[in-house]
Formats: structure tokens, sequence, C-alpha cells
């Protein structure tokens, strides 16, 4: 078989020493990062990019690098759900309805180590699916022309608010201004300057690594000032590990339904993790809770939102790869790694650089195992590390965030503008302005811009050539029924979700 | 209170009338006129913001609480301490402007004034003798430059 031969050479590139050690490193980040709160997934990997730039790390490894650390994020998160009811990213909040109340019982440990593994299982399955999915999809993307492209790129953020979406036009506002600050800077095809000011600093362009350490990592900070939050939580004591072979083969199933309704919901667009995890653990509830003891510390109830919330980790890799269209903040995140790395995502990606994506993939196999070696030894470390009051903690991670920008230029100049998006970040934060939808402008504008472009072009300025073909017009409707929907589904899922929440909480 | 998305709409709104005008009077590209001029999409942009503005304007979202005005100026404060730092690194030198701005920022979090100097100044010391020997990217030295 043809993927068989690629993963093979792709195994080839991800076992090399080199290769694993970036691996093991992102896979340790990516705990740590995952396991504190208020530093979420996208905010770790924001703050490493420019650091695996200025280092001049390959394509590969820093590619390696990162995806581990994305997928470290996902495993981290469950610590501070199941020790401090907090969970340390949006995607493992429903983890917390059982994991917390099994923590409470004295079985800390338990929790943690079924989670360790339901997260191996969720990951593992998804990633096999990405291998079988993404590969078609890729061919499958071939035929699309600039119009469809377009299309998708619409599509991307229409749908990027979610089913949980609270104020669409929110979304499409961030959209739009993420795309406006892409815009500034010499015109690609016609050398125009555009809204330069005639400042030599904006001839090329905002340099969206910067906006997304600002946007992120110092608006943070700002909210950590603000909420007095300096001193940390208290977290449940950990005991000493019990388990035996059949609590692991009690949670399977339930691991295994959570892996694939996660990958799914992975790779839909406008899911994401967070929907992942949600829906794994309502639908394992309703097959699996005859006695009712799910949240009250049930297993099986923290390994199905583990297993979505990792699965859906690992499905929503597959559109980022295959159509350069990502769907999640993480994701976007990843997606200015590799336009940084000059590789332009999308079908052709798998052609071109097959080398790297297969690497890239094998080395989700491998840092994934590399995990859980790493999460069921080990985690008592980590729980350490939690309990480092983000007083200290938060400052440092700012300079180091710093430090990385500092190093791409050498100059103070980028500092500024990192401190400067700060400062937007946090207005944006209070009114409501989700950050993502900029981000992903900031990132796609130049792309976007450019299909439409060539779809005019083509059809010497008729507008209607956008929605000519089949494929562009079911993209189209599907986004604006991404834009639609949770207006009115919104709503009742969100009632839903906090109704769950609060039933557990009152037990 | 629905204030904040009123102004942040008007602010908003400004910018996409700003924006757009802006992209009218472009220079006309060397080459002449094409169907899809770098005018084009800006426009379509500030249509989109506009109509989003308008009707955020139209129907704000109950406010987020703001901080209370001690608490903004404090911010500030921190953001103009990150400016600082970010024009010391190259003059003053990166230990000495790190360790100052590191204790600062967790001195305001609540660390003890003793604390955060500690942190401050093993962070500033640790981060760049990592970044100058082990990953090998310089940090200027400044004033510790002899």
């Amino acid at each position: 078989m043809d993927t068989m031969s690629l993963l093979m050479n792709g195994f080839a590139v991800a076992l090399t020493p080199e290769s694993i050690m970036f691996a093991v490193i992102g896979a340790i980040l990516g705990t740590l990062i995952g396991a504190l709160p208020g530093l979420g997934p996208a905010n770790g990997v924001a703050i490493l990019i420019p650091l695996a730039f200025s280092l001049g790390l390959s394509p590969t490894s820093s590619l390696i690098l990162l995806t581990s650390v994305y997928a470290g994020a996902m495993y981290g998160g469950r610590i501070s759900s199941i020790l401090l009811n907090i969970p340390g990213d949006e995607p493992a909040m429903m983890t917390c309805l059982d994991g917390y109340p099994m923590a409470l019982k004295g079985k800390a440990a338990e929790a943690l180590a079924i989670s360790a593994i339901a997260s191996f299982i969720g990951s593992f399955i998804a990633t096999i699916g990405l291998v079988i999915l993404a590969p078609i999809l890729a061919k499958f993307a071939l035929k699309f022309g600039p119009a469809e492209y377009f299309a998708l790129f619409a599509l991307a953020f229409a749908t990027l608010g979610g089913i949980t979406g609270k104020n669409q036009f929110k979304t499409l506002m961030a959209a739009a201004i993420g795309l406006m600050i892409a815009s500034v800077g010499i015109d690609i095809s016609t050398g125009v300057q555009r809204f330069t000011f005639n400042t030599l600093e904006l001839f090329e362009g905002v340099d969206f690594i910067i906006a997304i350490v600002g946007l992120f990592a110092i608006s943070e900070l700002l909210f950590f000032l603000e909420r007095h939050a300096g001193d940390g939580l208290k977290q449940v004591a950990i005991n000493k590990l019990k388990l035996s072979p059949k609590d692991i083969i009690k949670v399977l199933p339930a691991s295994f339904r959570g892996a694939v309704l996660g990958f799914v919901a992975g790779v839909l667009p406008g899911a994401g993790a967070s929907l992942g995890s949600f829906i794994s653990y309502t639908l394992e509830k309703r097959v699996s809770d005859k006695d009712g003891t799910f949240g009250k510390g049930d297993a099986r109830g923290v390994a199905a939102p583990e297993a979505g919330n990792n699965g859906a980790a690992s499905g929503a890799l597959v559109p980022m790869l295959t159509l350069g269209v990502p769907g999640s903040g993480t994701t976007a995140v990843l997606l200015a790694m590799l336009i940084s790395l000059n590789i332009s995502p999308g079908p052709m990606l798998f052609q071109q650089n097959a080398d790297l994506v297969w690497g890239v993939i094998a080395a989700m196999f491998v840092g994934n195992l590399v995990l859980l070696l790493l999460n069921i030894p080990m985690v008592g470390i980590f729980v350490r590390l939690l309990s480092i009051p983000p007083k200290y903690l938060m400052p440092v991670v700012t300079l180091i965030a710093s430090v990385g920008i500092y190093s791409v230029s050498h100059s103070a100049l980028d500092l500024y503008f990192m401190v400067g998006f700060g400062v937007l970040g946090y207005i944006f934060r209070k009114v409501d302005i989700p950050l993502v939808p900029i981000i992903l402008g900031m990132l796609l504008g130049p792309e976007m811009e450019k299909s439409l472009r060539h779809a005019l072009v083509l059809s010497d300025g008729d507008w209607t050539a956008l929605f000519n073909s089949g494929l562009s017009m079911g993209l189209w409707t599907v986004a604006i029924l991404g834009l639609v929907l949770p207006i009115i589904v919104g709503p009742i899922v969100r009632a839903k979700m906090s109704k769950s929440k609060a039933a557990t909480k009152e037990d | 209170m629905r204030i904040n998305d009123r102004v942040f709409g008007m602010l908003m709104l400004i910018l996409a009338v700003a924006y757009g005008w802006e992209a009218t009077q472009f220079p006309i590209p060397f080459g002449g006129h094409e169907s899809v001029g770098p005018e084009t999409f800006p426009i379509m942009l500030s249509i989109i913001l506009g109509i989003s503005s308008i009707y955020m304007i139209v129907r704000p979202d109950p406010d987020e609480k703001w901080a209370p005005v001690a608490m903004l100026i404090e911010l500030s404060v921190v953001v103009l301490a990150m400016l600082a730092f970010a024009w010391a690194i190259e003059p003053i030198g990166f230990m000495p402007a790190a360790a100052l701005v590191v204790s600062f920022l967790s001195w305001r979090m609540g660390a003890s004034i003793a604390k955060s100097f500690i942190t401050g100044v093993t962070s500033s010391i640790i981060i760049f003798f990592l970044f100058n020997n082990v990953l090998e990217l310089a940090l200027p030295l400044g004033l510790l430059e002899f």
C-alpha cells in the first residue's frame, strides 16, 4: 500500500535520535503548558514558535517539537482538571466532572493514570484516522480552484465560532480585523503600498508571530494581574497508585467510543476539541451510566472525555494539513509555524513535502507513546511543578516569550509591537471579541485575497464565478449554515453544557 | 450596562470607514486597472467590519466589568514596565533589565519583595546562560560588557 510505505518512511524520519529528542522535549514542555491553568495550548505553542524559529531548527524538527507540545498540552490539561477542578484548557472541562470527585475520594492517582491511558487511546486512534483520511482529503482538495479556495476560507471563518459560539457578529468582526492587519504592507501582486503610511517598518507587513504572542501571552498576564490570581489554587493531594488490569479493561470501551467521536468532531469544521469531549462524555453517560455513578467519580466518565479531546486534537490536524484551514486556535498557531517556515499547507503539502508530513505523523505516534510513558510514572513531578504559584511563574513565562520575540530579529521595535498587541488583546477580550479569528485572519489573509484575485481574473471580473461550481456552492452553503446555525442551536447546546456541569456540582 | 460594546462598535465603525476610504485612495498600479485591484479586498473587508460594528452598536452584549481605576493604572504601569524593558534590553543589557522587570511583575502579582527579587535575578541569569551558551542565541550584555 502506498500510504503504508510513506508512513514507514515517516517512521524512518521520526525515529532518528534528533527527532526523538525533540519529541521528548516537546512532550514534557507540552504537558507543563497544558497543566498550568491559564497557559493554554495555543499560548504555549505561540511562545515556542519564535524560539524554534530563531534556533534555526529544520522544518521537520520544529514541527515535531510543536506537534508534541500540542499533544502534550492535551495530556496536561487533565492534571489540573482532576487535582484542582479547574481545566487547564477549555477541552479539559468535561474531565473535571468525574475526575475531581475521584480525586476527592482519594483516587487522584487512579484518575490521572486512567486519563493518561484514555488520552493515549484517543490520540492513537485519531492519528490512525489521520493517516487514512488525510491523503484522501488531500487528493480531493486538488480539485479545488481559486473560487473553491475562496469559499473554503470563508467557511473557515464562518465556522470558527463553533456551534457554541455566542455572538457571530463578533467572530465576523474579529476575522475582518485580522484580515485587515494582514493587508498592511506592499501588495504582492501589484507592488502598491497599502496602509503603510510610508513607514519602512510596515512595508513587509505586521509579523503574525509577534501578534500571536502579544495577543495571547501578554494579555493573559494582564488578566492574571487584574484578577489577583497570583497565589494559585489549592490542590487535592495525590495518593499511591493502585491500578489493576481490570480497572483498565473496564474503561477501554469508553475510551474507544470517546476516541472515535472526538476524531470526527475534530475533523468537522466548527466543532473542535471542546465539543469532542462534551459529546463523548454525554454519550458515554447515556450508554453506561446505569447506576447513576457518573459525576460522582466514575472512571469511565474520566476516560471518555479525555479520549474525546485527544482524539479531536489529532483530528483537527486533518483540515489544517490537507486544506491549510485550521479549525481551532492551537492548530491556527501551528499553521503560523508552517507559514513562517515557508511551507504552504494544503493539498500540495502531501506531494511536495511528503517527507515532512509523514515524518510529523509518525512523530505523533512516537510522541504519544512518550507521553504515556512520561505521564504514568512521572506525574508526581508535573504535579509538583503545578504547585508553583503563578506569581513566580507568569513573569518568567513572559520573559521567555519576550526573549523569543527579541531573538527573531534582534530589534526592540518587535517587543514594542508585542506589548501593543498585548494591550489590544486585553481590550478585545474585555469586549468579548474572540482572538482566534484575528490570528486566523492574519494568517490566511494573503492566501484568501490571492484566491479571490485568481478567481476573478480567470472569469474576467465576473463575480458570479465565485459561485459557479457545485463544489463552491456546497462550501458556501456550509459556510452560511456555520454562521447561522449557532444563533439557533448555540443557546440550546450551551444551556445543556452548563446544566450537566451544574448538576454534578450539586451532588 | 451595555456601554462597552457601543463604544467599541463606534470605534470599529470609524476604523471601517477610514480603512475603506484609504483603500479607494490607492494609486493605480503600474499596468493599469484590472478587474480586481489592490483595493477590492480591503473594500470588502471594510464593509464586513462596518456591518458587524453597526450590529454591535444596535444590539450590544452586556458589559464585562472593567477593573477599578486603581487597577487600570496599575496595569498601565505594568505595560510601561514592559516597554521600558524592551527599550533597556540593548543599552543596559539583558540580565539587569530582565531581573528588574521580572521582579517588578512578580511583586505586582503579590509576591513579597525579597522573593520576587530572587525570582527576577535567578530567572534572568538562568535564561541568559541558557540562551547564550546552550542555545547559542546571543543576548546583549549591555553594561556588563567589559
